[in-house]
């Protein structure tokens, strides 16, 4: 049986489902001997801003039950060298490639999508996690308003690239947030990034991150990032992609069964760099032991009632 | 730039797991994918428990050892119980498997001169990497004294194991003066001997050992290598969260440029 994996991302055609999650596969060629990026769907690189950022002092990292807590702060090597260093070689290599983007203000995005536009990426994501800096420091994500206006500016700025806008968790109302990024014209949305978290040393007395507060990750939030995964599929029109601790083929397609057109894996990349090549093959074989040959047949059947 | 990335991921072995002290044990495993291309100072990173895609609980992330030693297709890591993953790992018997990826980072530089001897200065589970860079020292002829220092009897390795590869060139110190070797810090040795000849050094321990001996090593103006700990997820350059600062400005990666750097690279005042 030819199984057909391609997934449709608007205008772009994915190869299948897998993908990397921005953060946990660098700039995208580092980790080729273990898991070569033209295999997946597509890799989401290192997320860049317009300048590089040196990130947060350390300690950066701490385990948690399930999961970790990082605060790396958006370390990244800046847009220009990734446009001329990191993107070459990884579109030579024949990877399809997401740039994840990072802003502080609705102009920021914009200029970010406007260089973007002028490359060989087939697709943006947009991270609004980051605190607003027009707007008092909440997170961008928190709000409808601040996401659809950062939506409308990378719609004005990227030119014929799509991009998907990549949710936090922290919003009161994803959906609403969804929606927004919806009407402002995004061609999909992601989710979800980290959930803010604390972690303390007992006897030290003391946080066990330099930055008091870090983002969590792995299989700990996957049922956080399934429901609303499940929500927004259900509200949207525009595909949804799935990511929080999918660490096996199973917990990949749970997510397609609840709506998502396409997965991220990202912790289980870090535990295992062979993750998501693992993880595509697993589906595979779920696929033929299931009878199905294309994953049309499981997107959003969840059973209710 | 990046080490370029000579690992492997494989399953090993587990030919002894046997404790040394209250706490320590020595892992020998049947690898020799990874020990041909160990070298001193490099690391591994060691699961023995189920992945979170077997949905069985236990710790996420797989940890971090030195290597202790590679011989004959056996590597040897030193470590010592810390937490539950450690703990776990001590439970591990001879003939169960563990899953390795390695090796990973920067050692000891192939360009030094190992003619020239080294200081070894072990702080702790410190004492790890020592006897691979022993072992490399001396197959060119180099000569290593090594300085092992620890807080408390119940914390220092067995002496008869210690001497079966430190040979007789070898200093404890145990700071509460209650086990073998000297009372108080290994730093103290150390310093007389930078004293009388200031020989090039190769440290591993707490971040305030490696501290005091980079600025033990610009008081002499004796070359240091330090290897770095710094938690760790990925262990292959792409988390970016075992970053520490540089003296110059800027962050390295331990698990890439590191976990071995020239001591005076380091800004030892921030974290």
């Amino acid at each position: 049986m030819a199984l057909d994996l391609t997934v449709k991302l608007g205008p772009l055609t994915l190869k299948n489902p897998v993908m990397t999650a921005s953060g946990t596969f660098g700039y995208g060629l580092e980790l080729k001997k273990f898991c070569p990026p033209e295999l997946l769907g597509a890799v989401i690189t290192k997320g860049v801003s317009l300048t590089p950022w040196p990130g947060n002092p350390g300690p950066r990292l701490a385990e948690t039950a399930g999961g970790m807590l990082n605060a790396i702060g958006l370390q990244n090597m800046g847009l220009e060298a990734f446009v001329q260093t990191a993107l070459p070689p990884l579109k030579a290599a024949g990877a399809t490639v997401v740039a994840n983007i990072l802003g502080h203000s609705p102009e920021e995005y914009g200029r970010l999508a406007a260089r973007l536009a002028l490359t060989a990426v087939d697709m943006i994501e947009v991270n609004v996690s980051c605190p607003n800096v027009v707007c008092g420091g909440l997170a961008i994500g928190a709000e409808p308003s601040a996401v659809a206006e950062v939506a409308g500016a990378v719609r004005e700025s990227c030119g014929a690239k799509p991009f998907m806008v990549k949710l936090t968790p922290q919003a009161s109302d994803v959906v609403a947030v969804a929606l927004a990024a919806e009407t402002a014209g995004a061609t999909a949305v992601s989710l979800i990034n980290t959930l803010p978290g604390l972690a303390v040393d007992l006897e030290r007395r003391r946080p066990r991150l330099a930055n008091i507060i870090g983002g969590l990750s792995g299989p700990a939030v996957k049922p956080v990032a399934l429901k609303q995964v499940w929500q927004c599929a259900s509200a949207l029109t525009i595909p949804v992609v799935g990511l929080g601790g999918i660490t096996s083929a199973r917990d990949a397609l749970e997510f397609i069964l609840v709506g998502a057109a396409a997965v991220q894996i990202g912790t289980a990349t870090l535990v295992d760099p062979r993750a998501p090549l693992t993880i595509l093959d697993n589906i595979r074989q779920w696929m033929l032991k299931e009878g199905l040959d294309d994953l049309s047949q499981l997107r959003g059947a969840l059973k209710i009632g | 730039m990046a080490a370029e990335l000579d690992a492997v991921i494989t399953e090993a072995g587990v030919l002894d797991n046997r404790p040394l002290s209250a706490a320590t044990r020595l892992l020998v495993l049947d690898c020799p994918a990874v020990a041909r291309a160990a070298t001193p100072g490099r690391f591994v990173k060691l699961r023995a428990w189920p992945g979170p895609e077997e949905n069985l609980g236990g710790p996420l992330l797989d940890r971090p050892f030195s290597i202790h030693r590679a011989e004959g297709g056996q590597l040897s890591l030193l470590y010592r119980i810390v937490g539950p993953a450690t703990r776990l790992l001590s439970e591990v018997s001879p003939g169960a498997q563990v899953r390795l990826t390695g090796p990973l980072g920067r050692g000891l530089p192939e360009a030094l001169t190992r003619r020239s001897g080294l200081y070894l200065v072990a702080g702790g589970i410190g004492l790890a990497p020592m006897a691979l860079a022993r072992d490399w020292l001396a197959s060119a002829g180099g000569q290593a004294t090594l300085f092992y220092g620890e807080r408390t009897a119940a914390a220092q390795v067995e002496e008869s194991w210690l001497k079966t590869w430190a040979g007789q060139d070898w200093v404890a110190t145990v700071e509460d003066g209650s086990g073998y070797g000297r009372p108080g810090l290994v730093t103290e040795p150390l310093a007389q001997a930078l004293q009388r000849e200031a020989r090039p050094i190769f440290a591993c321990g707490p971040w305030p050992l490696l501290a005091a001996v980079a600025n033990l090593a610009r008081r002499y103006s004796a070359p240091a290598l330090v290897s770095v700990e710094a938690g760790m997820a990925c262990g292959l350059g792409v988390c970016l969260t075992c970053s520490l600062p540089l003296a110059v400005g800027g962050r390295f990666r331990a698990c890439q440029e590191g976990p071995v750097v020239d001591a005076l690279a380091v800004d030892w005042g921030a974290a």
